[in-house]
């Protein structure tokens, strides 16, 4: 019994951080239709960017904005100088975001070297409780938290404010939205930046995880993040929240009980949502 | 028409000329050009295995390293566990032809299965695929015993391809059979097919054809030239490690395909050639300035000006070139005759 | 009165089709035009064409004098066009609330009371006010469709055969509306349905594969039998 509550934390921790990645690769790829490769590259900036600001400040708070902002204002470079020049052109847009990843990964290894960096994590986060022989993390703890409130944000940002119905009514008719006199430009450039800080934020919450950053760390968690769209839906910020819990509590587990099995257990819920239910298990199916 | 024959023949010519200069090329040149020119024969027929899904299907196969990479590793296990002979090479022709259509097959039947066309399923296959060749990779990683996991597989080759300059000829032999066996089928009723698909896949399906149908035979067809290509690649390097299965494997493809002109067949080659020139050439500037050690920075710049300067490639400028030139002669005869009258 | 609308030898193209060859038409402050022509003539596109969703090849369009061409769709609107479109555009993932507030440029006292002109004018929308869009059926669809452009204060109001795929109960009370609107705002109305023109607009273009070929009063047409054959279809 105990080991499933802490597979379960363990699990809801990692579909957190997944969860911070693939809600804005969900929504810019819904939004916009662009397959978004930078995402990968963000995340590693955004886990450098915490420990080079942790390592001067030492204040875990300022080391997380500097990675947000950092990455969101990667995101804003990358959206008006390269990716709106390649709008509908799905293999141009890989191609150019993957040329993008290619020359931000190098970077970093240029920057701060092809070594892994290690990092702890904040002294405040550092501990565990034991409860009757229960080990629960502080920090995966945290994680959760974290995932739960940003989601809780997203939500009421998407729902509540014009900003948010603009983006709803952008992924399904972008065409529309202009002719209703809305320059959708302009968000398409806030939403793949806002994409592109949670991710940087999804990186610099990771590295204290793991307890260290190497620059292959980028595609890897890219790749999962990308499962999460499919099986969740694209465009769909449930399916994304959604999927991300899945996938996390699935990776513990298999983990756990099958280790060497994780990518293969991952693609094969892929393969069968794909079977089932092609438009993902929270898919709108309205987009065309 | 005498214009569009004249054309055809300056092209017999140019084509008879390029041969005969591959011929003697590696009498002439120093062993690592040879070398990478038949790099560049070998990669030719990944990037037009990947031509035929990219421009002929519209469909953006982001696995289709699975078929490259295995082509090589089933060449290498063999070579290494039974023993290292010319029958084991045919062996492996064959088994990677059995694996690549079962592998195409299966993975056609999951990505084909959401219709319609449209860019929503055009990312989703895309996605997919990029998620199922990632499951060959890892596999890949963790069959230790067999395929050495993340250190790769060294083995020895067969005698008879040993030599560089002998298997420059193979692998210009290979380029040009498998340039007339794909072109054949560019040409066949089913590529015309897939082409209308490209068009417009419901108005095909209303003339009844069973679209999935093709989609998975064009696939089967460059997954199995792409495992032919992976085979030769893996003989010419005597060594095969999982960098063949990745994403990073299967970008090299669409680069190239985008280089040389998307949905040209003969783009790919062109691609092929210019992509590892400069891959190689920058490798060869390390010496000159520390800066080239980071050549990946360039390989990563070569992707983003490709797609923002030259999004048709080399063909798409050779086209346009010819296009103009030919308008400007009709332009010229329209007037001329007109001035008569 | 002074030319609100003014389109001169207009050319456009989607891909390698050119779909308009030669428009040409004029419409005046407080008119109601319908634009009228067979399946596939260029209607559609024409209205596409005016908000730049489709490419201009050449020819110019000009609204109170200012050109139109080559400018951003957003734009465009913003100058005074309302568009509805012929799948009407409702956005699905929407309430109706939502639909109406995306569409408003500001929420001062007078969109709003245009807003509520448009719920009394359309009792359905009220009644389902904080549904989802995509709970509605064709004709309220199109009653969203044309409210969301009676939000704004536009010059303008570019409607795409609103009768399509609507029951005839629903097709008059849609007229009724629009021939309520059209007493406020100048209207261009493309359309199929012959009976719904007439009861809506004054003046008419015929539109015949990518070219106007034929202008008048409304009134004439009706009274002409032989054009209304050639050009539309009915009897």
């Amino acid at each position: 019994m105990d080991i499933f509550v802490t597979l379960a934390i363990n699990g809801l921790a990692q579909g957190a951080l997944l969860f911070l990645l693939a809600s804005g690769l969900s929504i810019i790829l819904g939004l916009m239709g662009v397959v978004n490769f930078t995402h990968g590259t963000l995340f590693i900036w955004g886990g450098y960017v915490y420990i080079w600001i942790f390592g001067l400040t030492g204040s875990f708070v300022l080391g997380l904005l500097g990675a947000m902002v950092v990455a969101f204002a990667m995101g804003v470079f990358f959206e008006k100088f390269f990716v709106s020049r390649v709008y509908g052109n799905v293999p141009a847009q890989i191609l150019i975001t993957l040329g993008l990843q290619v020359i931000f990964t190098e970077l970093v290894r240029v920057i701060w070297g092809a070594t892994p960096l290690s990092i702890g994590r904040p002294t405040f986060l550092a501990g565990a409780w034991d409860i009757s022989g229960v080990v629960i993390v502080h920090y995966r703890i945290f994680l959760i938290a974290i995932g739960l409130v940003i989601a809780v944000g997203i939500h009421l940002l998407l729902n509540k404010t014009k900003i948010g119905m603009i983006v709803r009514a952008g992924v399904q008719r972008p065409d529309m939205v202009r002719a209703l006199g809305i320059n959708i430009n302009t968000y398409f450039t806030l939403v793949f930046a806002g994409g592109a800080a949670l991710a940087g934020l999804a990186g610099a919450l990771y590295a204290p995880l793991v307890g260290s950053m190497t620059s292959t760390a980028g595609m890897h968690n890219q790749v999962l993040a990308f499962i999460v769209v499919v099986v969740g839906g694209m465009g769909s910020f449930i399916g994304s929240a959604g999927g991300s819990v899945l996938l996390g509590l699935m990776g513990s587990g298999v983990a756990w009980f099958a280790p060497g099995l994780a990518t293969i257990a991952n693609v094969g819920l892929m393969a069968i949502v794909l079977a089932f239910k092609p438009s993902g298990l929270f898919g709108l199916a309205v987009k065309k | 028409m005498i214009l569009k024959k004249d054309i055809s023949k300056k092209m017999m010519i140019f084509l008879g000329v390029l041969l005969a200069a591959l011929v003697v090329l590696p009498h002439v040149s120093t062993l690592s050009t040879t070398a990478l020119f038949s790099r560049i024969f070998i990669m030719a027929i990944y990037a037009m295995s990947y031509d035929i899904l990219r421009g002929y299907m519209g469909f953006i196969n982001l696995g289709h390293a699975l078929f490259f990479g295995s082509g090589a590793y089933i060449v290498g296990i063999l070579f290494n566990n039974i023993g290292n002979t010319v029958p084991m090479f045919i062996l492996a022709i064959v088994i990677t032809l059995v694996y690549s259509s079962i592998a195409a097959f299966i993975m056609g039947k999951i990505v084909f299965r959401s219709k319609g066309g449209g860019a929503a399923s055009v990312v989703a296959g895309a996605m997919t695929t990029l998620a199922l060749g990632e499951i060959v990779r890892h596999t890949a990683e963790r069959w230790r015993d067999v395929t050495m996991g993340a250190d790769g597989l060294s083995f020895r080759i067969p005698q008879m391809f040993s030599d560089r300059t002998m298997f420059y000829y193979y692998a210009l032999v290979f380029l040009i059979v498998m340039t007339l066996i794909l072109r054949q089928f560019i040409n066949s009723p089913t590529g015309r097919v897939l082409m209308s698909i490209r068009e417009n896949e419901q108005r095909a399906e209303f003339l009844g054809f069973d679209t999935e149908k093709y989609k998975l035979i064009g696939l089967q067809v460059a997954g199995i030239a792409s495992g032919f290509s992976g085979v030769m690649f893996g003989v010419m390097n005597r060594f095969v490690n999982t960098e063949l299965l990745t994403v990073q494997q299967t970008l090299n493809a669409l680069l190239m395909t985008l280089v040389g002109g998307t949905g040209t067949l003969y783009g790919a080659i062109i691609g092929s050639g210019f992509v590892n020139i400069v891959q190689s050439q920058l490798l060869n500037f390390r010496s000159v300035h520390p800066i080239f050690e980071r050549w990946l920075l360039f390989f990563g710049a070569m992707y983003v000006i490709v797609v923002i300067f030259m999004p048709k490639g080399f063909m798409g400028l050779y086209y346009s070139i010819t296009d103009k030139r030919r308008a400007k002669i009709k332009n010229h005869a329209v007037k001329q005759t007109a001035g008569k009258s | 009165m002074s030319s609100l609308l003014k389109v001169d030898n207009l050319e456009s193209y989607i891909g390698l089709f050119t779909i308009l060859h030669d428009v040409n038409l004029e419409i005046n402050k407080g008119e109601a035009v319908a634009l009228l022509g067979r399946n596939g003539a260029g209607k559609t596109t024409f209205l596409k064409t005016l908000m730049n969703l489709v490419d201009t090849r050449s020819g110019s369009i000009e609204l109170n004098g200012k050109s139109l061409v080559g400018i951003p769709t957003h734009k465009i609107a913003k100058m005074g066009i309302g568009y509805v479109p012929e799948d009407y555009g409702v956005f699905d993932a929407l309430t109706i609330e939502e639909n109406l507030k995306v569409a408003m440029w500001k929420e001062d006292k007078e969109t709003l009371e245009r807003l509520d002109y448009v719920l009394e004018l359309f009792p359905d929308l009220k009644i389902a006010y904080k549904r989802m869009a995509k709970t509605l059926s064709g004709g309220q669809r199109q009653m969203l469709s044309i409210s969301r452009a009676l939000v704004n204060k536009n010059q303008i109001l570019l409607i795409d055969e609103p009768s399509k795929g609507l029951a005839p109960v629903v097709i008059e009370k849609l007229a009724h509306a629009l021939k309520e609107i059209s007493q406020n705002t100048t209207v261009l109305l493309v359309e199929q349905n012959f009976a719904m023109a007439c009861a809506v607009a004054d003046k008419f273009f015929i539109i015949s594969e990518g070219r106007t070929v034929e202008s008048g009063s409304i009134k004439d047409l009706m009274k002409d039998k032989e054009l209304q054959h050639k050009h539309l279809g009915v009897v």
